[in-house]
Parts: structure tokens; sequence; C-alpha cells
């Protein structure tokens, strides 16, 4: 009867944590995925981005860049290239970024003008991308494993059914945020919005995906917006000319790519 | 003109208690709005909204998005920059950015501002100030030592021994700035530590300002009644009657501020002075009234023949003091400064209302009275009191000191001349502090210690030049140049502008190559370095503080350790004598902006504006006073004493230094309108008595009986009643009491003894009018023309 009674609440127990174990772990695969459709698709590829930032005055400025990535192996290390074309007094600057996912980063940037290549500080992910409202962090990835996730809900956005996680940093050093939301989109995995909340549950980010194209085959989210909510500013990148076709080697992303970027993408 | 004022008496005398019904009604129906009352502590707005200077201040303001910041600053005996003081400091900002309307994101504190440096292998990086400098290791330096090495936050966070730290918390409404400065001081009771701090900054001088403004309404103008009720009770021994132009100030008070408020005008520092003024003013025609009561209603056969006759007596004079008042105060209608001219007005309209109650009011109450309280007023022999024996005296010592009395006057009027020519015009609205006030002594201490407190905006508008951008060497290194060139002046404390960021990231780009400590001849090395400063992780928004997104426009900002406008006009002169002769680049254009050059400008505004209503009011006041004694020798000599009062006393304001700032400019006007009532009673009653008595010298032993000791009551309440303003925390209030009592007291004594005497030397005609009375060369009078003047009087 004791041994009854023993297996019975063991049951019990398990019936109950179950579905919440199952939950998380369906959490985490979800983001993992989500991570993998949005940031490692095919082994690497390029596009013609355009980035308009938006300041509180309303007051907008546009840059123009070729953004080159390719993959070291999927959901670890990358080469990131940004090519600036416009405006004219940045043209020809260049930018290169190694994520590490083990560490900090490696960044240079070139400036022409001086033709010198200079280092410069990569070990806060959080700091803005070129002084957009995208951070280095926004723009390569954070790591599923650095949060724990938990689903909260179906929703819709941008007009498709969605899967609502709530992740929340396991070190609260790791993020200027309390914790995030993202509905993910329930057919290609992309992270379809993103809500960032402080530790007062007041909402400070804001990230929405404005248009999805399939290109080769891969569901591409080709216009994104990152608003501050605090500062009232906001930034939109839209992506044209997207390629999967991996444009160089892994190895190729270094100084000399810095000063003489390939002819294809300088028009 | 006698025919209103008979009709005007008798209305009084025989509907008593429909004028005093009217009066209360009035009253209560303007007494509702006044809790609504608006205040406006805006230093701004001494200019008119659509002021040039205001336009370019507030653009500069939105375009580099600057708000105005509380101030809080730390002074210490040990580098408060050592990692214990900043952390509580980090505390606090966490804490202050939790707070309602605070910019979170402009806060500047070593907490939240950059430090921009390279790592021994060559990293540029630009990250968090407080933090170790990475891979530097044991070799990190204090924070100080950062600030001091960064051109964008030296003397601005902190001294460059640590000693002296800064907050600064930028708010998006200046009406939460004592609740936030509140917040702040709990905050650092519970964090601890702090040891000796200072708040200052605009929103608080605004908000202790309006504070002020209420004590100044709510104390010292009941105050001031008060005083004057005494003073009253002193002359005239009752107190019922007395009661009667005590109440004719208060309505006056009342329906002036009531109207003002209904008219929705906000109260201003200087609105805010209208009760104070109103009191004793309102009270100067009843005390006449009162005074000639007093002598007559014993002789008198009823009460209602002895107010009949006081008032036919005092009509003329009584209007002629209001009107030149009146002239006084609307003169400065003519003054570009909107809260001057809302203070003109309704001061103004106050004048002519307590006038109507006066006459009106006074004697209605009178007539109300019973019969049994009046029974014993005016027994006293007037002749025994204080002012019955020594004015008399004082008639006898002018007509005898006559040449005395006018060679003092002509060599006051030369001292007086002299003093004038040294005025030195300065203001500065944070002077208007008490010198012991925290907001004085913390912006002493934070300009001992930083770079100043007080700032001025130069924009650069590069938008008509070819390239359209500011990021062009020329403009630059014109920038540069100038800010080398202010910051050797005493009163610069700091310019900042995006040079100092372009220098900084050059200068760590080339590894700290001295020369690289300039601004690059090549426009595209200027865009990519602000470009890497961005990249490296700056913050753009604190790069949008300097320059427009777009490039066209940069701001320099100049942090002032003296905020004086002569100290900011140097300044200003200089940057002018700089742009002609160092020539900017072509289509480079320049605009200030800040607190302090506004300042500059209402001062010039209101400096040229006072001199214009001045001599305004003294034109209009001469010809009314010409007309009024239908003379125009008199009118000249009863402008007379009050000219020599009010050169001797600009005179003092010379000779002992003292800034001419905002209310000494504004009270030259008004006192003349105010100080020429004395003449116009002695000389207007003077003449009446000459007209009866037919003799200068009895005239004059007349005039100083009753008619004197009218006008020396006038000049105890009317100096006296602005003594409370002395007590007043805010110096302009207590240079207006100090002036009144000078300008008030000086020309009704100047009054007494320059006018006697200068009737003496003109001689015994002095009091005749035109086409009046003749006098014999003898001194005897025509005495068919007496007849003539009576009839004329009694059929008119």
């Amino acid at each position: 009867m004791k041994k009854v009674m023993t297996l019975g609440v063991l049951v019990f127990v398990l019936i109950a944590v179950t579905p919440l174990a199952w939950a998380d772990d369906a959490a985490e695969a979800l983001m993992n995925e989500s991570h993998q459709a949005y940031y490692y698709a095919a082994d690497g590829g390029s596009a013609r981005v355009t980035m308009v930032l938006t300041d509180k005055k309303g007051r907008t400025r546009n840059r123009e860049f070729w953004m080159l990535r390719r993959d070291v192996e999927d959901m670890g290390d990358q080469r990131y290239y940004t090519y600036f074309i416009k405006p004219a007094d940045i043209s020809r600057t260049a930018f290169l970024v190694h994520k590490n996912a083990a560490g900090n980063d490696d960044r240079w940037l070139y400036m022409p003008s001086l033709d010198l290549v200079k280092r410069i500080a990569a070990d806060d992910r959080r700091t803005s991308f070129v002084g957009s409202d995208f951070t280095y962090e926004d723009v390569s990835g954070r790591l599923p494993i650095l949060d724990t996730h938990e689903i909260i809900g179906a929703d819709t956005a941008l007009g498709r059914s969605a899967t609502k996680v709530k992740s929340t940093p396991k070190d609260p050093k790791t993020a200027d945020y309390a914790y995030r939301v993202t509905w993910v989109d329930d057919a290609t995995k992309l992270s379809l919005r993103e809500e960032y909340y402080d530790k007062n549950d007041v909402e400070v980010r804001l990230f929405e995906v404005g248009k999805i194209e399939t290109i080769d085959g891969i569901p591409t989210a080709v216009e994104r917006t990152m608003s501050d909510l605090k500062g009232n500013h906001s930034t939109t990148i839209s992506f044209a000319e997207i390629s999967y076709a991996a444009p160089l080697d892994a190895d190729e992303f270094n100084e000399r790519l810095l000063r003489n970027a390939p002819s294809a993408y300088t028009r | 003109m006698p025919q209103i004022r008979h009709r005007i008496i008798r209305f009084s005398v025989d509907h008593p208690r429909l004028i005093v019904i009217a009066a209360i009604l009035i009253t209560i129906a303007l007494i509702i709005p006044i809790p609504n009352a608006v205040i406006d502590t805006d230093p701004e707005n001494m200019l008119a909204s659509g002021e040039p200077v205001r336009a370019v201040h507030k653009e500069i303001k939105e375009e580099f998005s600057l708000s105005d910041f509380l101030v809080v600053g730390f002074v210490g005996q040990t580098d408060l920059t050592a990692p214990d003081f900043i952390e509580r400091l980090g505390l606090l900002v966490a804490a202050v950015e939790e707070m309602e309307s605070v910019v979170t994101e402009d806060i500047w504190a070593p907490s939240t501002v950059d430090d921009i440096y390279r790592t021994p292998d060559g990293t540029l990086v630009i990250g968090p100030l407080t933090g170790p400098r990475t891979g530097w290791e044991d070799n990190q330096p204090s924070v100080a030592a950062k600030i001091a090495g960064n051109p964008i936050l030296r003397g601005k966070i902190a001294s460059g021994d640590g000693r002296a730290v800064a907050l600064y918390i930028p708010l998006e409404s200046k009406t939460y700035a004592h609740d936030v400065s509140e917040q702040v001081k709990a905050e650092m009771a519970a964090i601890g530590g702090f040891g000796e701090y200072h708040i200052a900054g605009l929103p608080v001088a605004e908000e202790t300002f309006g504070t002020e403004m209420f004590r100044q309404m709510a104390i010292s103008a009941p105050l001031a009644g008060i005083l004057i009720f005494l003073l009253m009770l002193i002359f005239f021994r009752r107190f019922s009657v007395v009661a009667s132009p005590m109440i004719v100030a208060v309505m006056t008070v009342i329906w002036t501020m009531g109207l003002l408020v209904l008219l929705k005008f906000p109260l201003h520092i200087m609105s805010s002075m209208i009760p104070i003024f109103l009191m004793p003013i309102a009270v100067l025609d009843s005390i006449h009234i009162l005074s000639e009561f007093h002598d007559r209603y014993q002789q008198s056969s009823s009460r209602r023949a002895a107010i009949t006759s006081t008032l036919e007596e005092l009509f003329a004079p009584m209007l002629f003091t209001s009107i030149t008042t009146f002239v006084g105060f609307i003169s400065l209608v003519s003054a570009p400064i909107p809260p001057v001219r809302v203070f003109g007005v309704f001061v103004a309209t106050g004048v002519a209302v307590a006038w109507v109650l006066s006459m009106t009011f006074n004697p209605a109450y009178a007539m109300l009275l019973p019969e049994r309280v009046l029974a014993r007023f005016g027994r006293l022999d007037e002749g025994r009191s204080f002012l019955g024996r020594l004015l008399p005296r004082a008639g006898r010592f002018a007509a005898k000191a006559r040449i005395p009395i006018l060679v003092v006057s002509v060599l006051a009027l030369a001292f007086a001349t002299v003093g004038i020519s040294k005025i030195v015009i300065n203001d500065n609205p944070t002077k208007w502090f008490k010198p012991a006030h925290p907001i004085r002594v913390a912006e002493e201490k934070l300009g001992e210690h930083l770079a100043g407190t007080y700032e001025a905006y130069l924009l650069f508008d590069a938008t008509g030049t070819a390239d359209e951008t500011v990021k062009d060497p020329a403009v630059l290194t014109y920038m540069e140049g100038l800010q080398r060139h202010l910051e050797q002046m005493p009163q610069v404390g700091a310019t900042t502008g995006v040079t100092d960021i372009v220098k900084k990231v050059r200068f760590e780009l080339k590894d700290g190559d001295p020369a690289a400590n300039s601004i690059p001849n090549n426009a595209e090395e200027i865009a990519q370095e602000l470009f890497l400063y961005e990249a490296a992780g700056g913050d753009s928004e604190d790069l949008y503080k300097f320059i427009t997104p777009d490039g066209g426009k940069a701001v320099l900002w100049l942090q002032l350790r003296e905020g004086d406008n002569l100290a900011v006009a140097e300044v200003v002169q200089a940057t002018e004598r700089y742009t002609r002769t160092v020539p900017p680049p072509a289509g480079l254009t320049f605009a200030w902006g800040g607190l302090t050059y506004v300042n500059i400008v209402w001062q010039d505004k209101m400096v040229s504006g006072m001199r214009n209503a001045l001599l305004g009011s003294f034109a209009v006041v001469l010809i009314m006073m010409i007309i009024l004694l239908r003379s125009v020798i008199l009118g000249l000599i009863s402008m007379v004493p009050l000219s020599v009062t009010i050169a001797m006393v600009y005179g003092l304001v010379g000779w002992t230094g003292k800034s001419y700032d905002m209310p000494i400019a504004v009270l030259s006007s008004l006192t003349l309108g105010l100080s020429i009532d004395f003449a116009i009673h002695f000389l207007k009653r003077g003449q009446e008595i000459y007209a009866r008595r037919g003799s200068l010298a009895a005239t004059l032993e007349e005039l100083f009986e009753e008619p004197a000791r009218a006008i020396a009551r006038n000049i105890v309440v009317i100096a006296l009643g602005f003594v409370p303003l002395l007590f007043s925390s805010l110096v302009p209030y207590i240079t207006v009491g100090v002036f009144f009592l000078l300008i008030m007291g000086l020309s009704g004594v100047a009054t007494l003894f320059i006018l006697p005497a200068l009737l003496h030397v003109r001689g015994a005609r002095a009091l005749q009018r035109w086409g009046a009375v003749r006098v014999r060369d003898d001194g005897t009078i025509d005495e068919m023309a007496v007849l003539a003047q009576s009839g004329k009087e009694t059929v008119a």
C-alpha cells in the first residue's frame, strides 16, 4: 500500500511537472531554432543595407552599406564585414567583426582618409552598432544559452501566427534589460517582434520586423526596426540584393579585406 | 469740470449705502478669480515671446536637445572621484533615473558619461568613465585624472583634483524642479556619506522665485497695510475713521489683482509687487481728505458740509496727483519688457481705482458713521502735535535760508551729475538672491572649483556655406580658434564643441601624438573620426548635443564663471571683434543663445526703454503741471524738488558703484509720477490760499499748517509703506524698498524746503496764475481782480 502511495505521488509529481519541464525544453528548442533561422541561415551571405536613423526630433540620417557574413560554425563563431557606401564622407570606411561565441568579439575599423586600420573596443556587445539603435548583439545575435526561456502563449505578429517566449538573462549583468518577450513566427521560426522590459516591467525597447521575403528558399526578414522607447529614437534597416551564396571564406575576413574591398561591393 | 465735481461729491454724500454696497459687491466679484492666478517665473518672459533672440534660444535648445537642468555639486577635502564616493553617486543616479520628469538619457554624472582612451595594444575604447580601463591593469588613472584629460568633460563633471564633483539632472518640465530636488535630498540622506553638497540651476532658482513672490504678496503687502494703518492711527487717533482709507486700500488691491487674474495675466516678479505698491498709494488721497476733514469738522455746521467743503477744496489737487501718478506708471507701457508693461498698466489702473474709491467710498463711509464716533474727531489741537510744531518752523527756516537751500541744491545736482556719469549698467538674476542664499553659495562654490554654472551657446550655422556642413576643416578650425581666443578671458571657464570630440578621437587614434590633438585639414577625416566615435561606442545623442545629425549646424557651449551681464557682454563683444578681424569661412553665420545672452538683450531693451519712459513722463508731467498751475514758471518750479531728488538718488547709485539693474531702471519713471504729488499739493493749495489771502508770506505760513501736515503724513506713509520690502530675501524687492524710502523721503523734504525757497526768490507774485489775481508791484492786491476771480469760481 505504501509502495502504491509512493508510486501514486511519483506519478502525480511527474504529471504535474512534466508539462512545465517540457515547456521549458520546448521554449529553449524553439529559441535555438529561431536563432539558427535568423542569424545562421545558410553558411553566410551578403546584402546591400539601407539604414535610416531617426532621432527624437524626427530628423533622419541615412547610411548605406554592404554587409557580408560567413559562419565559422552553426550557432558558433561568425565573421561580419561592413563596407560603407553612403554618406559620401564616410564611403570606403569598412568594419570587420569576428564574433567569438566563447568570448569577446574582435572589431576593426578602416579609415580611408588616414588609410588606417584601428582596432576598437569590443568587450561590450551592448554598445551601439555604428551609432544606430541596434547593438552589436542585435546584429550578430544573443546566444539562447545565455537566457532561460518560457513559452507564455500564442499570438499574432505581422499578421502571422506566433508563439510568445519570455526570455530572462541568467546573469543580469549580461543585459541592460530585465527580460524580453519574443514573437516567434510559427511558420518560419523567425523572430517577428521583441519587447524589452526593465525591472519595473516598463517596455524600454521594441524590435519589429516589417517585411519577410523568401530568398533562395530561405525566409528572410528584409525590413527591421529597433526603437528606443525611452529616448524616443529608432533605426530601420532594409535589406536588398540579398544573396545566400557565401561570398568569401572565413579566413578572408581579415585586414586585407578591410583595406581592399572586393569590387563587387564598391558600387 | 466743476459740475462733474459737484455731481460726484453730492452723489457720494447722498447715496452712501449704495456706494458701500456696490463697492463690497465688486470686491467680492473680483476676489473670486484671484486663487486661479498663474505664476510665471521664467526669466525668458522678460522678453516678448516673439523676440528674435528668444526664437534663436529656443531653436538652439530644441535642435540640440538641451534641457534646463538641476546641478547637484559636491565639494570635499579629498578626491571625490575615489571609488567609494563614485559608487554612492552611481546609486544616486540610479534613483534619479526613476524620478518623474527627469530626462534619463541626458543625465550627466561620472557614472553616465564616456571615457575615450586607447589600450596599450592600440585599441580605441569609448566606454563608461567610472569603469576600469581595459588593458591598463595596475596603471588605472583616477576618475578625476580621466576627466582632466578629456576636454568634453573637463570642468563640468569634476575638478582636476576631484574635490568637486557635479551631477546634472535635466528636466522635461521645470515644474518638477522642487519635487526632484527634494527627492534627491531624501535619496542622499538614505544613501549617506555625501558630505557638503549644493543644488543649483535655473529650475531651482525659478522655483524659489515663485515661492518668494507669494511670500511677497501674502506677507509683505499685508505688513505694509498694517504699518500704514498704525501710522494713520497715530495721525488721526480714531480707529473707525482710519478704517475707511484702509478699506479703500484693500479694495484697490483686490480690484486690481482680480482684474489682472481675470484678464489672464500671469503673476511675474514685477506684478507680484503690485499689491505693495498700491497699498501706500491708495491711502494718499484719503490722508489728504482726513487731514482736511479733521481740521474742518469741528468748525462746520454739519458733517455733510464738512465733507463737501473738504472734497471741493481737494478735488483738483487729488485729481492731478492721481493723474501724474497714473502717468508715471502708464509710461512703463513704452518699455519693451512685457512684465514691466503689465506692472505699469495695472498699478496705473489701481491708481485710478484708488482715486474713484477715495472720492466716493470715503465720504460715503463718513456719512454712515454714527454721529457719536465723530463727536470728538479733530478736537485735538493740531498745533501742539509734533508735526504741528515742527512744520511751521521748517517753513520759516526755508524762507530765511532760501539762498543756502538753493546753493545746496545746485551742489547736490552737480554731485549727482558726476555720480550719474559713473553709473554701471549691470544685472545678474542669480544675484537677485542674497549672497548667503543656497543658490548663490552653490553658484559660487561650483564656479570656484568647476568651470562655472552660467551657460551661453554660440550657434555655428553652416547651411549657407558651399558644403553646407560644419564638418569642414575651415569651419571647425575657425571654431577652435575662437575657443582658444575666448578661453583667455577670465570669466570663460570652458568652451566645448564638436571640435573637442574630433580632437580627442584623433589624438587617441594617432596613439597620443600631441600634434594630432588638432583639427584635421581633411573633411573626410573629420567625418570618419566622428563616425569612429559612434562606431566605437560613443552615444549619437551625445554627439547631437554639439552638432545636428545632418551636420548643418553646430553649437559651441560656453561655461562662464560669472553671470553678470557685463561679463557676458564682454564675451559677446570679444566674439564680434574676433569675427571682424579673423574672417570666418564664407557663408558661416553665428547666433547667440542661452539665458545669459537673453539677459543682456533684455537689459539693453530695458535701459533704453526706461530712459524713454522717464523722459516721456517728465514731459507729460511738466505739461500737466503747467496746465494745473496755469503758469509756465510754476510748472517748471514744481519739477525742481523731484528732479534734484531723482538725480541725487541715481547719482548715489553711480557713486556707490551699485549696479544699475532691473529694479533701479524701472523705478525712475514711476517715482517721478509719485513724488510730484507733494509739489502738486503744495503749489495748488498754495495758489488757493494765495487767492484768498493775497500775500506770499501769509500763504506760506498757512501752507505750513494743515497742507504741510498732510504732505508730511503722505511722505511718511509712502516712504515707510515700502519698508516691509527691506525684509525680503530677494534683492530686487529690497532695492525697491530702499529706493522708495530714499526717493519719497528726500523728495518730500526737498519739496518742503526747495519750493518755498524758490517761491521767495521768485518774489511776491510767485503763486500767480495766468489771467488770475493781479498783484501790484508793491505787493498789494488788486481788489477787483480778487473779486473777479472768486466770482468766476462761483459762477463756474
